[in-house]
């Protein structure tokens, strides 16, 4: 076995790991399809490395004619893991901001807010005792 | 019951202020304004017409801005949060019609659907929201007829339980799989839309770039 192998074998196992448990633990937004993906993207990489022959049954089925060999497998996975690294970071770092907009929007308007709760808690006071 | 509603704004002055006054001469007083961000002078306005206004100091999607008020309105002790646009494309008269089912205890969502009652919407428009209402489902496993309308009312319980991070246009289709998870009861009921020029030529509305990048979030968040 080559440590590339190894290296896929690894990656695609956390992220199947994970996406089985949230799955599993029912956590917000884990579908059967976001799984069904998860499998199919995860569990394909893996299965390539495993079984690097597997790779000669697509290229057939998709009419290419020569097999994919190992670096250029890495450098794919490697582009594909930075920009998924990336991306996720970039995301939460947008939530973030998004969070710290909205807490300070709220900040801003919490005497207003306060003050408008307590004329419509009057007013429904009112209106029961009428 | 204390029903407030939600207007997420952004780039809106002009029209803002008679958003407002309509929906207040339908008799709901209580409206939260969110200016997203906005470079024109909508917080002024909105302020100057008694709404209670936040202010995104960032531009941060009409998901976060929506988001935001709803958040203002739970504050409110609002028993119903209705949330409609402020470029005057909905109508206020479809408010009442919306929190019915809600009021009469049938529903916890209450989805405005533009495609119930077609009118005068442009056929690029019909196509465009097919498309969202068929990847909707196909990623959320619900199929509604208006998947991307903001027009939309939530009981108390739905207004505090649904809860997602999407900031941008994809956050409606978020809501549809929030209703879904939390097998929250919702319903559709027809809204009309006015086609005016000032929100059929907005430059910020939804339009090809901005589906698609809206789809490339939904793929992203189905394998990330």
């Amino acid at each position: 076995m080559h440590l590339y192998q190894v290296i896929v074998v690894a990656i695609s196992s956390v992220m199947l790991y994970l996406g089985i448990k949230e799955f599993v633990n029912r956590e917000t937004g884990q579908t059967l399809l976001k799984l069904a993906v998860r499998l199919v993207v995860w569990g394909g990489m893996g299965l390539v490395a495993i079984y690097p022959d597997f790779t000669l049954i697509l290229a057939r089925i998709m009419g290419v004619v020569d097999n994919f060999n190992a670096v250029v497998l890495m450098g794919f996975l490697l582009v594909f893991l930075l920009i998924f690294k990336l991306l996720s970071a970039i995301e939460k770092v947008e939530q973030n901001i998004s969070e710290l907009t909205r807490k300070e929007a709220l900040n801003e308007a919490h005497k207003r807010i306060e003050e408008l709760r307590q004329e419509i808690k009057a007013k429904k006071k009112e209106r029961e005792t009428s | 019951m204390n029903t407030v509603i939600v207007i997420p704004v952004y780039n809106e002055a002009k029209v803002i202020g008679e958003v407002i006054e309509g929906v207040r001469a339908q008799g709901f007083e209580h409206v939260v304004v969110v200016d997203d961000g906005s470079r024109d002078d909508s917080f002024v306005v909105a302020s100057a017409h008694d709404a209670l206004t936040l202010r995104l100091k960032i531009n941060r999607g009409k998901g976060a801005a929506v988001k935001t008020g709803i958040m203002a309105a739970n504050l409110l002790d609002a028993d119903v949060v209705v949330t409609m646009d402020g470029d005057g494309q909905h109508d206020p008269a479809d408010i009442r019609p919306l929190i019915t089912p809600i009021l009469a205890g049938r529903s916890d969502v209450v989805l405005g659907s533009r495609l119930l009652k077609r009118e005068a919407m442009p056929f690029k428009k019909v196509i465009a929201n097919r498309i969202g209402n068929v990847l909707t489902w196909l990623f959320y496993g619900l199929l509604v007829s208006d998947s991307q309308s903001g027009f939309r009312a939530y009981s108390r319980y739905a207004a505090l339980i649904i809860d997602t991070k999407a900031d941008k246009y994809e956050y409606d289709s978020k809501v549809i799989r929030e209703i879904k998870n939390n097998r929250l009861r919702f319903t559709e009921v027809p809204v009309h839309t006015r086609y005016t020029e000032y929100a059929s030529t907005k430059k910020t509305k939804q339009g090809l770039i901005n589906g698609l990048i809206t789809l490339y979030r939904m793929i992203w968040k189905l394998i990330a």
